[in-house]
């Protein structure tokens, strides 16, 4: 697969990012650049590794072998240095259940160094624009998971990071919370912010990133632009063609003729197709 | 509950739910972890089979005697507590639990008698059901041995009053479950409960203090409330067995009659309650909440604590939002002043006032200080277990953790600060105010214990955390280590404060015991900072154990 052009000093970049647990590699030499400003997409099927390197990127993991940057700092040298630039929405949202919105909001901005004043009105203005407010005294464990996820971003982002790690950042929101995540985050980028974030829709990756890395069974397998893994797709299909001289079987759904290659079929194409229905589950209403 | 037939479909879905209750049990034992459970769990059963058994026997020889000496009428004393204990503990103890949502069960395709009949066998095998079993068995055999004629009248009406305590329990826990499913309700179940433990402490002082007194308004009272009381299930019950051994069966079947009646009542209601639920009305906890008013928020400032950096101000104003939100702990907390007050009304060697201490007033107040240091126990040696999924937070936050280690510490320093003044208060107005050298003896063994404990609790916090609930009841045990070794610190620490005040008071020169204290205080606040300063790499290197423990469904 092609990669993108050499980017000088990239947000995130990773070398031969490697993690074991015990026999199984989940990461394997996975080597990730970033650049800054890039809306990146973290693809990979489930089991994949993908939260597996989100987490050693944000200091939630150490890594078996392997060097990985932020914004030009070793994260295993200097990891403070490296928490106060970036935000993260982890796998399992790091709430604290029995505070309220408002005071786990103050809590993270004072956490991260915010003064006393401007933590309290960053958590007005955090809560006013995730619809947050008419719920004051509701425990964050009485949330609903759309309401925590909201939560959770707000969370991340109240000190101004100049990078924002997401994990599954849209799972479980609802159409309005959707939008209004999607419009927060591409404000984000339009100021400059890098946001790296893994998702299992791949229309709204499609639809928001600008690069994508898609890792399958620990190994990253592709890394670009939209535009370069669509080529490379393309050109992979044309050579498979020339080389058996008759069109090839591929277990994956193609695109209408003279239509681009969606997403999925990229990511279908690149990590292995799908099963075909016909063959199997015939007692299927 | 008609067409209560079992095709094989519904015979299918019996064994599927059994066998997935069984695989549930096998796949708890995978973990070291499930296993300590289950074998807490045997000790459990064998506690309350224990209990069965014995109080079976003794229901039954005291049954034996009332019916033997002709007095029949009597048994309702015996039968009221375990109807209370049938209705009440079952109720109670799912305030400690989070409770089955029966809409799980609803997906499938369950008959109505099926779904009945899953949710009656689902709470009719706790403990509970199967000590009252017991007792009401034994009562059977001790009827049986006094009158043997009045067996088979006796079984049936066991029988029946067993029925009826089972779909009556049933029927107040399906009433009740709406109600349960809030959060906030358990946890108001839960500290009525607590209190009704507490309560219990004080019958025993409080009989001895009354006891002696003739009452005839309350026995005047309990005159008036027998004719009631002889149409409630327990005096009904009693009321038949009476009848039967005086051979008044016409009477006794009228009775049995109504008390058939009473049963089918609560059937109806059971009946009422499972069947709107098998139409779909779900109680899960995230449907019982309701939208709040919009209400515009007013966001204060965080603390500012003086001396200490804004983020440990955070994590102490973080920590007091915790503990002020818990129920058991805000209980555990009010404890010590509690046991003075229990030690207090106890009986002493004489009959003098003073209860247990009446020949040591001044050590109420080391001894209040003692039991404060054991109840901060679980907080202080398992800091991080309240936090849950909120320990990745610390880990992606650009601190060390020896600040957030500070602002716990410091957290539990305080509480240990207004424990000690709610101590001294109990102990001056219960007993007298302690003397000066007692008290300076008391602090600064106090302030020795704390630095021990917080440094062996840091510690033990990052190495074997484990997730609690502030919320409900029992589950703010530490690890089965962390007990085991916090055990060990506590009493080889408060062992050496006892034996220094103990040495100290017998030279009558306590304030050398408190510059023994000060002495070990100050080694063990610098070997606390050494391990504070440790404490980030550990923590790094612990940081997947940690994180894996605390975030577990």
């Amino acid at each position: 697969m092609s990669t993108s052009a050499t980017i000088a000093a990239p947000a995130i970049s990773t070398e031969h990012l490697t993690r074991r647990f015990g026999d199984l590699v989940a990461v394997q030499d996975v080597n990730l650049r970033v650049a800054p400003g890039q809306f990146f997409g973290f693809l990979g099927p489930n089991g994949a590794g993908k939260s597996t390197t989100i987490k050693m990127l944000t200091g939630l993991l150490a890594p078996s072998s392997g060097r990985m940057q932020i914004l030009g700092i070793e994260l295993t040298q200097d990891s403070v240095a490296v928490k106060r630039q970036i935000g993260v929405v982890p796998e399992g949202m790091a709430l604290f259940g029995r505070l309220t919105g408002s005071e786990y909001l103050n809590f993270v901005g004072r956490m991260y160094g915010l003064d006393r004043v401007t933590a309290a009105k960053r958590t007005a203005e955090l809560l006013d624009f995730m619809q947050l407010v008419d719920q004051p005294k509701a425990l964050v464990t009485d949330y609903s998971h759309g309401m925590q996820k909201k939560l959770a971003l707000a969370a991340a982002v109240i000190h101004g990071p100049k990078i924002l790690f997401l994990d599954e950042p849209f799972e479980g929101v609802d159409a309005i919370a959707s939008n209004t995540l999607k419009s927060m985050l591409q404000n984000m980028i339009s100021r400059g912010a890098t946001i790296f974030l893994t998702s299992h829709v791949l229309e709204i990756v499609e639809r928001l990133c600008s690069h994508v890395a898609i890792i399958h069974c620990g190994q990253l397998v592709a890394q670009g632009s939209l535009e370069e893994l669509r080529a490379g797709v393309e050109a992979q299909a044309a050579a498979a063609l020339t080389a058996a001289g008759a069109p090839h079987e591929i277990d994956a759904p193609a695109p209408a003729p003279g239509a681009k290659l969606t997403l999925e079929q990229i990511f279908l194409r690149i990590v292995g197709g799908t099963r075909r229905a016909d063959q199997e589950l015939s007692w299927l209403g | 509950m008609a067409g209560l037939t079992f095709s094989s479909e519904t015979r299918g879905q019996f064994s599927a739910v059994a066998r997935v209750r069984w695989q549930l049990f096998l796949n708890s034992m995978r973990t070291i972890r499930g296993r300590m459970e289950i074998v807490a769990r045997v000790f459990t059963f064998l506690a309350f089979g224990m209990g069965g058994i014995v109080g079976s026997i003794a229901i039954g020889f005291t049954a034996w005697y009332f019916v033997y000496s002709g007095r029949a009428d009597w048994l309702p004393v015996l039968l009221w507590p375990v109807f209370l204990f049938w209705q009440f503990v079952p109720v109670m103890a799912s305030a400690f639990t989070e409770n089955v949502d029966s809409s799980n069960l609803l997906r499938f395709p369950l008959t109505f008698p099926c779904y009945f009949l899953i949710r009656i066998a689902y709470g009719s095998l706790d403990p509970p059901t199967l000590m009252s079993s017991l007792w009401l068995l034994g009562m059977s055999i001790g009827i049986a041995c006094a009158s043997p004629l009045l067996f088979v009248p006796a079984a049936a009406v066991l029988l029946l009053f067993a029925i009826f305590n089972i779909l009556l329990a049933r029927m107040l826990f399906t009433w009740m479950e709406r109600w349960l499913a809030q959060r906030r309700a358990r946890e108001i179940l839960g500290m009525l409960f607590l209190f009704m433990v507490i309560g219990f402490q004080f019958i025993a002082p409080l009989l001895r203090h009354f006891g002696n007194r003739s009452q005839p308004a309350v026995s005047r009272v309990a005159l008036q409330a027998l004719p009631i009381e002889r149409l409630t299930p327990p005096g009904l019950a009693g009321e038949i067995i009476a009848h039967s051994l005086r051979g008044e069966y016409p009477l006794a079947l009228g009775w049995f009659a109504l008390f058939g009646a009473y049963t089918l009542a609560v059937l109806w209601l059971l009946n009422l309650r499972l069947r709107a639920q098998y139409r779909g009305e779900n109680l899960s906890e995230a449907l019982a909440r309701t939208a709040a008013p919009m209400a515009k928020q007013q966001i204060r400032p965080g603390w500012n604590i003086p001396g200490v950096s804004g983020a440990v101000s955070a994590v102490l104003e973080k920590e007091i939002h915790y503990l002020s939100r818990s129920g058991p702990t805000l209980f555990t907390l009010v404890m010590p002043v509690v046991v003075l007050l229990i030690f207090r009304f106890s009986p002493g060697k004489t009959d003098g006032a003073g209860g247990l201490l009446s020949h040591a007033f001044d050590l109420a107040f080391p001894v209040g200080a003692a039991y404060t240091l054991l109840i901060l126990t679980n907080l202080v040696y398992n800091s991080f277990g309240a936090d849950a999924a909120g320990i990745q937070f610390y880990f992606v936050s650009p601190l060390r953790f020896r600040e957030i280690l500070l602002g716990k510490n410091l957290t539990h320093s305080l509480l240990l600060v207004i424990e000690m003044v709610l101590v001294w208060a109990g102990a001056s107005l219960l007993y007298r105010p302690p003397p000066w050298d007692i008290v300076l003896a008391t602090l600064t063994g106090v302030f020795f214990a704390l630095v021990v404990n917080l440094t062996a609790g840091n510690v033990l916090s990052v190495y074997t955390p484990k997730k609690v609930d502030l919320a409900a009841l029992g589950r703010q045990r530490a690890s089965q280590v962390t007990a085991l070794v916090s055990l060990g610190i506590q009493a080889a620490v408060l062992g050496l404060c006892a034996l220094a005040i103990l040495l100290a008071r017998a030279y009558h020169h306590l304030w050398l015991a408190a510059i023994i204290f000060a002495a070990l205080a100050a080694i063990a606040i610098v070997i606390y900072f050494l391990v504070l300063k440790r404490l980030d790499s550990i923590v790094l290197q612990r940081r997947e154990a940690m994180i894996t423990e605390l975030c577990r469904a």
